[in-house]
């Protein structure tokens, strides 16, 4: 008896009561189907979709129409269907089926490319039009101002093609024109000159603080440089404290750890949500404009990540070690010196490299707020119109920026080999090391300076930092400015979209040609391999905020101009990520297809695609995540999107909503943030 | 004497590892603790020192009670139990002196210790323990450069350095293969005869029992099964600790 009833009302359950509740509240059917991730996805979807529709049409007019006096979107016609589609999934849920993903894929992504195209405000049209601009500003970008040239009573600038003129002059013996380096590499990289003693000076050249004596006037790319020198040593100090008290293990062990461990993880969680830049603009209410503002702008951001790594390292060590040193009786810090440190120095070093390399890419672009470095200079430079002068920065960073990440990553695959060495020290490794100490001091000095660290400044904050405080405990949420707000912020997640959308797609057939692997052994392909790998390598040294100025050039001020800049960073940055994933694949079922007698294109779909789909879909999820927080600073650049609002809200000390953009922010990558680690833990 | 009684440990995950074991060891005596795996043999070594909190019961060690000690109390008691374990748990990119004279930490003030300084003796310690087990010339090599047999007689010398009165040893020979068993079980015997520490041993096979124990108990899901002399496990005995279709092996 009890199975014919419950058999009814599978049947009465199966063929209508789903499909019905999907219809009316979209996803609730599959929830009652025992589908709650595929329920709630679906209702999410629907309710994001119909927003966006709507909010696209009261500001945007995204494909209006009258039906008999009746104004609405057709946009709403896809997102029908997609709603039609739910009602069809529901159903055949019930019948041990669903309905193919890729169609409401396809149907929600065209509602939401539809939008994002209106709203980053792309017009292919200009691309074209402004071509002229184009041409001349790239022209400009391959012609730094690093030399200049003599003639008629006047210095010009005069690019790569002088320097050969004066080269081959001198090797044909024939008198060369007057080619020297322009003052604007004595701006990038320093010169001599004067400047102002510091208390280093009076130590060791015996004059007074603040007297102006010859010296070397530091570049603007030495600053920059030591801004991410100073940042990462202070944040690896201050981190390493702050990850013992966000990691579990340790907590767990101490009385009311748990409740810090909670305090801790949130507090680094909402300082790592707001990108270094918008740290910049609280800090220089602070201390001030300057590389001291730049400092801690990065150190703040950089404690925070660095924390979260260091503590997820903590909570991953081996607690065999642990263990016995608590069956000695040592006490709590005793476990932590012998058990847990030794264990967790090789990663924690190797962290701290990669985030000074992810500090020196900050550092160069910090100046755009705080005032100190290349930043700052590219800002000026632009400002004048001097496309040159900014042609030669960008250079510069590129070369130390490839650099620093070369230095990072060979001395982080060393740490990681943590190749077992004699713990005896002979004289030779003792000498070494006093001399990599005196070095390191020597540099920690001269950054301190180049710096302007000036720790009195912290204690002594500008007039208006105290109102910033409070104006930022009591943020601005009237109707007016949150409408603001919001349709700026979704300028900028629609900038992120379109831009990894469209960076990935272009890097997808650049990243087959840039892998070793699949390039084949030809000379030809060895050269197409070395220049794709170049130029990803390059284009990805250089901040998309630094892009932006060429774009803006190009096709204008607003958010076409950002979101291509961050397309251009996405390419690169996606395009390298790809050649080594498809570099990483098994040869094996190459090898058996091309057994087959399949041809290349044969081979690559049915032997490499289904492998290679993995670390694609999480490589684009972390793309996204890195273009989302990009996205929110572009606008300092004139990128448009919610930097644009924050710089003005703080320009013209509108704290109270300089307060609402930091916190939306903070709520919007967070949700971002956790949205895609569920993505990441489903799909990849 | 040790007096286990009525010990029970439910995991918080309801796992009820020991369900009121109750034995006793006398002082000089090499314990042999039997049984499948998950029978609980880890569990219990672990509540002598209080690695892990007993759910119920009491441990009367010469008249202390553990179950009850406190905070430092229970340090105290830890320093005099030495604990070698089957994963050696040595910490490997620290050197084999350092990992020595960890087991001295019980004995030293914190403040030192934190930056690595220790008394003379104790280094004289470290390095008459490392002689014992045959390791003096490896005393600044990294501990993950030297093999299995090799970590664990390291782990035998931080026992040591705690001048332990009992030794918890947790299957100590079962990552080794059977040539290194016996090496370090002779270790143990030796101690065990020459110093008369007392030796709590969880052993696998059947055979080393006979070999190097003076009593053995055997515990099943948790409950004590058998209380003996090893040469008294027969097969009947055997077939009802290890189940009906064990095969007794042996190995060299
Ligand atoms: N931390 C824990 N949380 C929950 N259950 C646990 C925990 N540790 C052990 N157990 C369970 O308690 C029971 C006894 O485990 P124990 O490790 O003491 O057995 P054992 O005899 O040492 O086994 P083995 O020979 O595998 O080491 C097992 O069922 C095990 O799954
Ligand atoms: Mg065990």
């Amino acid at each position: 008896m009890t199975s014919t009833s419950k058999q009814k009302s599978n049947i009465m359950k199966s063929t209508l009561f789903a499909p019905l509740l999907s219809l009316i509240i979209p996803g609730s059917g599959q929830m009652a189907l025992k589908k709650p991730w595929r329920g709630f996805t679906v209702f999410i979807i629907t309710a994001v979709l119909a927003f966006l529709v709507e909010w696209g049409l009261k500001y945007y007019e995204i494909g209006k129409m009258t039906i008999g006096g009746w104004t609405t979107s057709w946009l709403w016609i896809p997102l029908i269907l997609f709603w039609l589609w739910n009602v069809l999934d529901a159903y055949l849920i019930s019948k041990q089926k669903t309905a193919p993903v890729i169609v409401a894929v396809i149907l929600a992504a065209t509602v939401l490319y539809l939008i994002a195209w209106i709203v980053t405000d792309i017009n292919l049209d200009r691309l074209v039009t402004r071509f002229d601009a184009a041409k001349t500003v790239a022209t400009k970008v391959v012609n730094p101002d690093y030399f200049q040239v003599y003639s008629n009573g006047e210095y010009k600038v005069c690019g790569w093609k002088c320097l050969w003129e004066y080269v081959s002059a001198k090797v044909k013996d024939e008198p060369a024109p007057l080619v020297s380096l322009s003052d604007n590499v004595g701006d990038i990289f320093g010169r001599k000159g004067t400047i102002t003693a510091t208390w280093w000076e009076k130590l060791t050249r015996g004059v007074q603080i603040g007297e102006r004596i010859p010296g070397f006037e530091t570049g603007k790319l030495i600053e920059t440089i030591a801004i991410g020198l100073m940042a990462t040593l202070f944040s690896t100090i201050f981190a390493i404290p702050i990850s013992f008290l966000a990691a579990h293990n340790i907590m767990s062990h101490v009385p009311g750890g748990k409740l810090i461990y909670y305090i801790v993880r949130t507090l680094l969680n909402i300082v790592r949500a707001v990108d270094t830049v918008v740290w910049g603009l609280l800090i220089i209410v602070w201390v001030g404009l300057g590389s001291f503002a730049g400092v801690i702008a990065l150190t703040i951001h950089s404690v925070a990540a660095l924390a979260k790594l260091y503590s997820e390292e903590i909570e991953h060590i081996d607690p065999g070690p642990v263990e016995a040193i608590e069956a000695t009786g040592g006490n709590f810090f005793q476990v932590i010196r012998y058990a847990v440190i030794p264990q967790i120095i090789p990663s924690f070093l190797s962290y701290t490299l990669l985030r000074w390399d992810i500090n020196m890419r900050s550092a160069t672009v910090i100046g755009f707020v705080a005032g100190g470095g290349i930043g700052f200079f590219v800002l000026e430079t632009i400002r004048v119109g001097g496309y040159q002068q900014y042609a030669a920065a960008l250079w510069a960073v590129a070369v130390v920026i490839i650099l620093v990440d070369l230095i990072s990553s060979k001395w982080r695959n060393r740490i990681l080999e943590d190749k077992p060495r004699a713990a005896q020290k002979t004289t030779w490794s003792k000498i070494r090391s006093l001399i990599y100490l005196i070095l390191g001091v020597a540099a920690f000095i001269y950054c301190w300076n180049v710096t302007s660290i000036n720790l009195k400044n912290l204690f002594n904050p500008g007039v208006t930092f105290g109102r910033l405080l409070k104006d930022f405990v009591s943020i601005d949420l009237s109707p007016s400015v949150l409408a603001g707000v919001t349709k700026q912020m979704i300028t900028t997640i629609m900038q992120a979209l379109m831009a990894t959308t469209l960076g990935a797609i272009v890097a997808l057939p650049f990243s087959f040609l840039a892998a070793k692997n699949l390039t084949g052994k030809s000379r030809f392909s060895a050269w197409i391999y070395v220049i794709t790998r170049g130029v990803f390598n390059v284009l990805r040294s250089i901040e998309a905020l630094l892009y932006v100025a060429i774009f803006v050039y190009w096709v204008g001020i607003g958010p076409f101009a950002g979101m291509l800049a961050l397309a251009i960073t996405t390419f690169a940055l996606i395009g390298k990520l790809f050649s080594e994933a498809i570099e990483n694949i098994d040869t094996g079922p190459i090898e058996a297809v091309t057994a087959t007698g399949a041809n290349k294109l044969q081979m690559i779909i049915y032997a490499i695609v289904p492998q290679i789909t993995p670390p694609f879909l999480s490589y684009l999820i972390y793309q996204w995540d890195i273009n989302i927080r990009m996205a929110t600073i572009i606008g300092f650049a004139g990128g448009g999107g919610i930097g644009l609002t924050l710089n003005n809200y703080f320009g013209s000390l509108q704290y109270h909503k300089a307060g609402t953009v930091v916190a939306i922010i903070v709520i919007v990558v967070a949700i971002l943030d956790f949205t895609s680690a569920k993505i990441r833990e489903k799909f990849v | 004497m040790l007096i286990v009684k009525d010990l029970v440990k439910t995991y918080p995950n309801g796992t009820q590892a020991l369900k009121g074991v109750s034995f006793e060891v006398e002082e000089g005596e090499f314990l042999a603790v039997i049984g499948l795996s998950g029978s609980g043999k880890s569990t219990l070594l672990r509540c002598i020192n209080r690695l892990i909190e007993p759910t119920s019961g009491t441990i009367l060690w010469n008249d202390i009670d553990i179950t009850a000690a406190k905070g430092k109390e229970i340090r105290l008691i830890r320093r005099q139990i030495g604990m070698i374990f089957q994963q050696f748990n040595l910490v490997k990119r620290s050197s084999v002196n350092t990992n020595v004279l960890s087991g001295r930490l019980g004995y030293v003030p914190t403040f030192p210790s934190l930056l690595h300084s220790f008394s003379k003796a104790d280094h004289e310690r470290a390095r008459n323990n490392l002689a014992m087990v045959g390791l003096e010339d490896k005393a600044h090599v990294r501990a993950d450069s030297l093999s299995g047999g090799q970590q664990q007689r390291v782990g035998i010398a931080r026992a040591l350095m705690q001048e332990p009165k009992i030794i918890l040893a947790d299957e100590p020979v079962a990552s080794l293969d059977p040539v290194l068993a016996h090496s370090i079980l002779k270790y143990l015997e030796q101690l065990n005869k020459e110093r008369g520490i007392t030796v709590l041993c969880s052993l696998h096979f059947l055979d080393l029992v006979h070999r190097y124990a003076t009593r053995a108990i055997a515990l099943k899901d948790g409950q004590v099964v058998f209380k003996g002399l090893p040469s008294e496990i027969d097969d009947k005995q055997f077939k009802e600790i290890y189940g009906q279709d064990a095969e007794r092996i042996e190995i060299s």
